[in-house]
């Protein structure tokens, strides 16, 4: 892949590559803010005087919005510089973080979510929704530490 | 009367010099700082879509803007609180940047308008203010937000 027309092009490109990891970190803090604000609701610690289902409905076509930018900026510039990710310690942590954040949030739905008319008109969710939303929150804000950090090239392996 | 003698006075400091020569501080200090980001970015968006008219609307726009108020101010102080040291570990370099005076002009301007127009909006009985007025509010809030963030991170990349 790093011998590639076009991952040559962005890696020598620094236009084309700031412009694409700027819009990584726009769509990803777009992102990561509205699952933030949907995840403090679940939590019963924020948004409190607007009912968890409308929380999820209004911010949840916009999570997926913002996720697919987020990913379609991080492919290309994992297809820039596919060397230096492979060989990036952290760059592996940030991704199985996000298969575990996708996993709990498929469980999520697939589960306490299915049960919202019981717990809907109470102001607390119950524990399994706040579980959900207290991991959900570690393993996200865990994908935006590895994430920052892979631009120190630490923890590189041969 | 140029304001460059205060700039390589900050950069001469012991605590620039230390954050400066210690790798992984500057690296927590940036890591913070983009939590922060996202904590503000998430606590902005949400008020701004709920004025496109995109967000949770059957919920009176002055309770969404309500509740995601706090999240904001602590954001803000957050971001505060991490961005003096970036700042000043490297005061001459933004002294020279014009990117960094861009992002500080424009970050003044955002600030001013998220408390004052942007909040009378928020806060104003629906009926008297028009869904127009709010789009555009809401809208002018996305635009200039997006540009501190954008013109935040070319300053690492530009300089």
């Amino acid at each position: 892949m790093d011998a590639l027309p076009g991952s040559i092009a962005i890696r020598e490109s620094q236009d084309l590559y700031s412009w694409i990891l700027t819009s990584h970190v726009v769509s990803m803090c777009a992102f990561a803010g509205l699952v933030l604000m949907m995840d403090l609701r679940l939590l019963g610690i924020g948004n409190m005087r607007t009912p968890f289902s409308q929380v999820h409905r209004a911010l949840f076509p916009w999570q997926i919005v913002f996720m697919t930018g987020s990913a379609i900026t991080g492919l290309l510039l994992v297809y820039a510089e596919p060397l230096r990710f492979y060989s990036n310690f952290l760059f592996w942590i940030k991704v199985v973080l996000m298969l575990m954040a996708s996993i709990n949030a498929l469980a999520f739905h697939r589960g306490t979510y299915l049960t919202i008319a019981r717990w809907e008109a109470k102001p607390m969710p119950p524990f399994g929704a706040r579980l959900a939303g207290a991991v959900g929150l570690t393993l996200w804000a865990g994908v935006v530490v590895a994430g920052r950090l892979i631009a120190y090239n630490w923890f590189t392996m041969p | 009367m140029t304001l460059l003698p205060y700039f390589e006075a900050m950069n001469d400091l012991p605590v620039s010099a230390a954050i400066r020569e210690s790798l992984w501080v500057i690296a927590v200090i940036n890591t913070m700082h983009l939590l922060f980001l996202v904590m503000f970015a998430g606590a902005v968006l949400l008020v701004d879509l709920r004025l496109l008219g995109r967000g949770a609307r059957e919920q009176p726009l002055s309770d969404v803007a309500r509740d995601a108020q706090p999240w904001l101010i602590a954001a803000l102080i957050g971001l505060t609180l991490t961005g003096i040291p970036q700042f000043l570990s490297n005061a001459l370099r933004e002294y020279h940047s014009y990117l960094f005076w861009m992002k500080m002009a424009v970050l003044l301007v955002a600030l001013t308008y998220t408390f004052t127009l942007r909040r009378y909006v928020t806060l104003a009985d629906e009926a008297r203010v028009g869904a127009a007025t709010r789009r555009a509010a809401g809208l002018i809030s996305i635009a200039l937000w997006a540009a501190v963030v954008i013109q935040a991170r070319l300053i690492g990349l530009f300089t």
